[in-house]
Formats: C-alpha cells, structure tokens, sequence
C-alpha cells in the first residue's frame, strides 16, 4: 500500500489583495481578499449591496479598482475595460444582459470577432453548432429582441464560452433559466471546469451554491467574512454569514395550516377566456380581495403574458380574446394608463428595462410612479412633494443607497427592485401584481419583500404573487394556480400543496 | 369603452363563464357526503322546528326514523314548501295551488308557477313566482324561451292582500328573508342574487356572474347563507341560448330530454347532446370536462359573499341540487338530479 501525500494548494490564477472600490466616497468593497484557483468553481455569495458585483466588476474591468492590486497568473493587472480583460481570458456573465437587441444570436455571438469579410450564412450555421454543442436551443438568426429573458441568459453565456475564457465570471446565471435549462447549464460548467476553466458563480439559489460550487466566499457590507471549502458550508451557516441572522423560519416555511391562510374577500378580478396568438390560450380565473394569490408557471407557460394583458401592457386578441372584469365591470385596456387608474399595478420581472428610469435618482422614479397615476396634489413638477415621498417611502420599503439623490443604477439589485415595488404602490393600488418580485435579490432583501407583500394582503389589498421559485410560492400564497400552455390548470391550496404536485401540474 | 358594443358587432360578442376557482375551487365534497336517504327526485328541504320535511313529488315526506313518514300528499307535484315560525306548513303544487295548513288560497296575481316560499313571520308569506308563461317544472322551456316574466310577491295572510315586490325577473328560484327588513332572491336566468327591500323598492344585485343556475337559498347557522345552483353554465348552452333560430328549431323538433339545455342529471342515454360532453380517456370520465348537470352548494358569508363549496362533478351522481337545510347540527342537501338527501356537515368541519 503506497501512502500518498495531499496535493500542495494550487498557486491562484486570480488573486484580488486588499481591493477597495468607492462610489463618490462610499466604499462598495472594502479591502476584499478573493482568490481564484485554476479549474474551480467558486461561489461569492451576499446579499444585495454586499459588493458581489463591484468585486466581479473590478476583474472583469467593468470598474477600476480605488485601491488593492490584482495578480493574474502572478502578474499585477489593471484592465482599463472588459475588453482588455477578455483579450487576457476574463469573460463576465451580466446579470443583466449586455447583448445588442437589434441584432440577431449569431451576431451577437461573433460581435467584436468579426473577420473581414463575414458570409452571414456561414456564421449562422457555425453560430447553431455551437448552441447545440452547449444544449442551447436558442435560433441564431432570431433578434435578441425577440427572445425572451431566459434564452438572451442562454445567449450571453454562450458568448463567453465561445470567446474560450479562461475565467468566466457569471452573475445570476440561473435566475431566468427553466429547471431544464438550468440543468443544462450546470453540466456546461462542470464540463468547463473539467477543461481547466475557472468560474466565479454569484447566485442567490444557495442550494445550487452548495451543491456546485468547489468554494464558497462570502460577502457582507462589502467585507469578507467568510471563505472556505463548499463542504464547510450549510444553508444555514450561509445565510448566518450573509445577513448576519438565521431567516430559515421565514423564508423557507413551505407547509402552513388552514387557520394561518388568509379567506377571500370579494371578487375584484375576473378573467374570463383570455387569450393572445398561442401564447395565452382560453385563460380564466379570478383575484380576491385580502389574499395572495400565487402564481407558478415554467417559463413560457404565459404567466407573465396574461398578467401583463391584465395591466394592459398587452393587447388580447381583437376577436375571440375574452373577457376581464373589474368589480363585475368589463375592462379592456390597451396601454397600462387606465390600468393605472383604475388601481391596477405590475411590478414588472424585468425591472432593469421595464421598471425605472435608471439614470434618475430613487426620488424622481418614485415620483415618476405617482404622476402616471396622475395622483399628485400639485399641477406641476413639486421638487418638495417629490422629497417628501422619496423620505416617506425610504423609510417604509428600508431602501439603503448611498444617498438620497443616488442613481437607482447605482443601488444593488435587491434596493433597485424596492424602488420598483415603491413606484407601484405610490399609486394607491387595489390590485397588485407582483412579477418574479425577489429574482435576483439576496435573502435579506427578500424577507423583507415578503414582509411588505403579506402586509399588503393583510391591508386588504388584492395581490398577485407570479414566480417561479417555488419556496417563495408555497411560502406567500394563500391560493396556488399553476399556469401551463397558456392557461391556468390547476388550483390549489397551500394546505396541501407540495413542491412536487406543483411541478407536476406545470408540467403534465 | 363605450365603442366595446358597437366593436362587438364586428369581431363578435365574447361568450364567456366565470370560472370555477377560489372558494368555489371544485371538490368531491357531495359525492363524499354521508347518504342520509335515497329518494325520488328530492326537492324542497325545510324544517318545522322537530323534523326535517321535504318534498317529493306530489308528497311532503318528514325524515324521520328509519323510513319517511308521509306528511301529506297532493294530486299534482309540490313545487316548493315553507314552514311559518308557528310551524304552520305551506305548500305550492306546481298546478299553481298554493296551500297554507290545511286552507287552499287562491294564489295572488293568478301566480302559476311558484318556485320559492319564505314567511316573514306568521302572517306574512313570501313568493317567487318563477315564469308567469310555464309551470315551475317546465323551466327549461322558460329559460329555452328567454324569458323575464319572474316575479316576488309579498301575501298577508290575514288580509289575504299581495303586493308585487319586482317583476321581470329571469326565473327567480330562491328566496331569503333577511332580519334587516329585506329579502335576498336568487335570479336563475341571470345567474344572480338580488336583494329587495320587504316594503317593496329597487332591487340591487349583491352577487353576480354565478358559473350556474342558482336555486334555492337557506339560513346559514352563523348569519350567513347557503345557495344551491341546480346546473351548471357551458359554453354550448349558453351559445345556443345566442342563436334564436336554431333554438326555435331544436325545441320544436327534439324532444326536450336531449335538448342542448342545463339538466337536473345527465348521462342515462347515449342521445344526449354531447352525450353530457364528458371526456373520457381510457375508460375514466374527465372530472373538468363540460357538462349538462352538476351538483354544487356554496356557503355564503353574512355579506353575501362565497366563502366555501361543495361540488359533485361532472364524473359525480350526486347533481342537481336544489335546497339545503340547516338544523339540529345537521346540513341537508338534496339532490334532486341523484336522488338522494346528504350531510355535508362532516365535510364542513
């Protein structure tokens, strides 16, 4: 028998010392260590504004670093933009996309790699063996436009994968991929790790931390406080190091008895029959008064798209598109406005695109959320009103930003999405549709959106819950519909509502 | 919106049904229920402060014992029944012949088709008339024909005066007294609840848009109510009930049993229109499927307002429900479509 002696530690391929990044004098990351060994997965977990961002952002070259240095491969670095990372091997993931809507997969696939001269045929058939390669079945010749939120996800990994980083850093993959896709997208990262590819993985699914990832580093208030092998790890001392408290009982309490629901109240909401094209098929159901109604669907099941015909963000088909009432009165709105009006809001998925005006501070999206209402008290633009709603809504939602005038790009996910849910319920809402509240949103942040929605329902408000994360629906609901195929197919009470009854109407 | 009706007429007038979700979330519950009695088409359900009567074809039958006792028998069918708080019995034959104890008065107004008796208090009764054209148990003609010529009347019996509390109604099948000097009435035709002052005055709608024909209404132990809906709305019915003509048609040539129209029961002959429309797959009779009959009891709040249901299923027998009773601990259903008296106080626990 041979005694074999343990493998001595890797010298790092990433190696971050000391890094400090300010906003305007705010320190985002303070004196961060964070080491990337060559071929693993290393998981950065924090909560919203922890600085998992800003620290990814500072390798990637997205930012510059205030102060620390940057060893890569053993030499100092100091990239001046993503670009020249990427040259050097460091692709970043945004949990965002960055991809260009007006052009097609393919496009984006070979942007900035373009030869000469390009025979667009002969790129998209190389660009269509390559989705298939990595299990991606996105069209290439498609505008990104045209997709939806989870195969422009499949699009920007794919264009780091085929720019043959060596670290490729990802932020949220998974946040908009279906359990098949995700599936998928697991397999591709071990077998890119199995290549010797290094990847830097934030996610707020702590399971898929725990389960994928080789280490783990945790971030909070952008300090590090913990690091370590991913065996040394469980749920609950993650969540420990993150928020600085256990939130177990309140975020993952999937069973709740008869008296803790809530009863309906009167009928608010009537969708009779809906439909759009192929996507909404015969839709009907109702929304009560004083609960939550929770709504679980896969991704393309038209959850999204018969909640935005409802807020009229979408048109149902001229003939044949059903009907909705609102307190027995027939609706049909064409653009959200009278949706407004008449007190019904969506809280949009996509809040980056769909959700506010980023370049303006938190104060001038709220109170943008309260002139569509068309509920302010003065004829005019009120810097005053405006400063009073911004203070007043700070304090209920607990919006942490670096200052009051701070651009809402500026603020982590978790703060951006409480800006998002402010600008909604400025408007006085009877009816609140809450779409994928907490993607992409750390645990603390989410408990506390939680909090608001069931104080919410406890007002009397009727809510709607669309997610895809079924914790969270079994956890808020008061009443489950499951959406398949363009229309609701099953209901259920959380009473006796089990993960896999769920999955297995939204599937079957 | 006001352009939605005149668009209507270019992209056709939207045909819809109120789904079926939220505290009327289907159930087994009635098929579930405890069997109180097997009986022929069970009707009317009331209690007369010992025992629970009901209605059963021209008899009035008590639930007593072992076997029914026969309270009184008629030449025609009972229509509907109410007992007085002295306990004084009325009953309506669907002759039109309206009997209080053992007097026979003559029904106010030349009423012919009472669907729903409910007394105010000893000398004070009052009535739906269901169709001023047809008899209480030709109502798949009155609803075939689209008719509004329902009406609630209020009847002294001392004075033997009757006052005309509404009219045009579309089938009104049940009838509740409030305490507060009103009346609940359920318009079967518009699939409604409507509430009426005693005194007489406008009626306004307090529940609207059912997905079924409601019948008749009872007291609820704790201040609310409880609504039957003897059928269910499909979509089929309720496009027919769109095409004049063809319904002109079809009642003039089949015969009434297989009219494309809401049923009490379904599924004994295969020359039924969709033959109930039930799905089935490998032998199974889809639950969810369209159908002519179901079997459905809602438990109503104080403020009118669907709290809880029971349903028989299109896959279920136990349909065509048309009264409740609440008494003793106990809440009686009747089916009058399967032919059978439940309890569904086990499943409301």
């Amino acid at each position: 028998m041979t005694e074999t002696t343990p493998p001595l530690p890797m010298a790092p391929l990433v190696d971050m010392q000391k890094i400090t990044k300010s906003y305007r004098g705010v320190p985002a990351v303070r004196e961060v260590d964070f080491d990337l060994r060559k071929g693993e997965i290393h998981a950065l977990l924090g909560e919203n504004g922890a600085g998992k961002s800003t620290l990814t952002k500072v390798m990637a070259g997205v930012v510059a670093t205030s102060s620390g240095r940057m060893l890569y491969r053993g030499r100092e670095v100091s990239y001046a933009s993503p670009f020249e990372a990427l040259r050097d091997g460091i692709a970043m993931v945004f949990q965002e996309t960055s991809l260009v809507p007006s052009m097609t997969v393919a496009q984006n696939l070979y942007l900035g790699d373009e030869k000469f001269l390009n025979r667009l045929r002969g790129v998209y058939i190389a660009a269509q063996q390559f989705l298939q390669s990595l299990n991606f079945s996105v069209d290439p010749t498609a505008l990104v436009a045209t997709l939806g939120a989870a195969k422009r996800q499949m699009v920007e990994i794919a264009r780091a994968v085929h720019h043959k980083a060596e670290v490729i850093i990802f932020d949220e993959p998974t946040a908009s991929l279906t359990p098949e896709e995700k599936r998928h997208f697991f397999t591709l990262m071990r077998r890119l790790k199995a290549r010797g590819v290094s990847i830097v993985f934030i996610s707020h699914a702590l399971e898929e931390a725990l389960t994928h990832a080789d280490r783990i580093t945790i971030l909070r208030d952008g300090e590090r406080v913990a690091s370590g092998e991913a065996k040394e790890f469980d749920r609950e001392t993650v969540i420990r190091a993150m928020v600085g408290r256990t939130l177990s009982n309140e975020l993952y309490r999937t069973r709740r008895s008869a008296g803790e629901l809530r009863r309906a109240g009167a009928k608010v909401l009537s969708v009779q029959d809906i439909s759009m094209s192929n996507v909404v098929r015969n839709n009907s159901f109702s929304i009560y008064e004083g609960q939550i109604t929770g709504v679980f669907g896969l991704i393309g099941s038209g959850r999204t798209e018969t909640f935005k015909i409802v807020s009229g963000i979408y048109k149902r088909d001229f003939r044949g598109g059903g009907e909705i009432e609102l307190d027995g009165r027939p609706v049909r709105y064409n653009v959200p406005g009278p949706a407004v009006k008449d007190r019904i809001v969506y809280v949009t998925e996509d809040r980056k695109l769909e959700g506010f005006f980023e370049t303006l501070s938190v104060a001038e999206n709220l109170y943008s959320g309260l002139l569509a209402a068309g509920l302010e008290r003065l004829p005019y633009v009120s810097l005053r009103e405006m400063q009073q709603l911004a203070a007043q809504w700070h304090d209920t939602l607990n919006i942490r930003a670096i200052n009051d005038n701070a651009r809402v790009v500026e603020l982590s996910g978790g703060n951006q999405q409480k800006v998002v849910i402010g600008k909604g319920l400025i408007q006085k809402p009877r009816i609140v549709i809450f779409d994928e509240p907490t993607r992409g949103v750390d645990v603390g942040a989410i408990a506390e959106i939680h909090h608001l929605i069931n104080n919410l329902a406890d007002e009397g408000l009727a809510v709607v819950v669309v997610s895809s994360y079924l914790p969270e629906i079994l956890n808020l609901s008061d009443r489950i519909l499951v959406c398949r195929q363009g229309r609701i197919v099953e209901e259920l009470s959380p009473e006796d509502a089990t993960e896999e009854k769920i999955m297995y109407a939204a599937v079957h | 919106m006001i352009f939605e009706p005149l668009l209507d007429f270019f992209r056709g007038k939207a045909i819809t049904i109120p789904p079926m979700d939220g505290p009327l979330r289907p159930n087994t519950a009635l098929d579930e229920a405890a069997l109180v009695r097997r009986a022929v088409a069970p009707d009317n359900l009331c209690f007369d402060g010992g025992q629970i009567l009901y209605s059963s074809g021209s008899e009035v039958l008590a639930l007593t014992g072992d076997a029914p006792i026969t309270i009184a028998s008629y030449e025609s069918p009972v229509a509907t029944l109410a007992v007085s708080p002295s306990g004084v019995l009325a009953v309506a034959l669907d002759d039109g012949r309206l009997m209080i104890g053992d007097r026979t008065l003559p029904a106010p107004g030349g009423l012919t088709s009472l669907t729903a008796l409910a007394f105010g208090d000893a000398d004070t009764l009052f009535l739906c008339q269901g169709s001023a054209r047809h008899r209480s148990s030709d109502w798949v003609v009155d609803l075939m024909e689209r008719n509004a010529t329902g009406s609630v009347w209020r009847l002294d019996l001392r004075s033997g005066d009757a006052l005309c509390l509404a009219k045009d109604l579309a089938f009104p099948y049940g009838l509740l007294v409030e305490s507060g000097g009103s009346l609940v009435v359920a318009e079967s035709w518009r699939h409604r609840l409507l509430r009426l002052p005693q005194a007489g005055g406008a009626a306004t709608p307090i529940l609207s848009k059912l997905p079924g024909y409601p019948a008749r209404l009872a007291p609820a132990g704790d201040g609310g109510a409880w609504l039957t809906l003897f059928a269910p709305r499909n979509r089929l019915i309720e496009f027919v009930l769109e095409e004049e003509s063809y319904r002109a048609d079809m009642m003039r040539e089949v015969p009434r049993d297989c009219w494309i129209a809401p049923s009490l029961s379904s599924g004994a002959s295969f020359l039924e229109p969709l033959q109930c429309g039930g799905v089935k797959t490998m032998g199974i009779h889809k639950p969810w499927s369209p159908s002519r009959s179901y079997g459905l009891v809602v438990r109503l709040d104080a403020a009118m307002r669907p709290v809880t249901s029971f349903h028989s299923r299109t896959n279920g027998r136990r349909h065509g429900v048309t009264s409740v009773v609440e008494a003793g601990g106990r809440v009686l259903v009747s089916s009058k479509g399967g032919g059978a008296i439940l309890d569904i106080a086990g499943a409301l626990s």
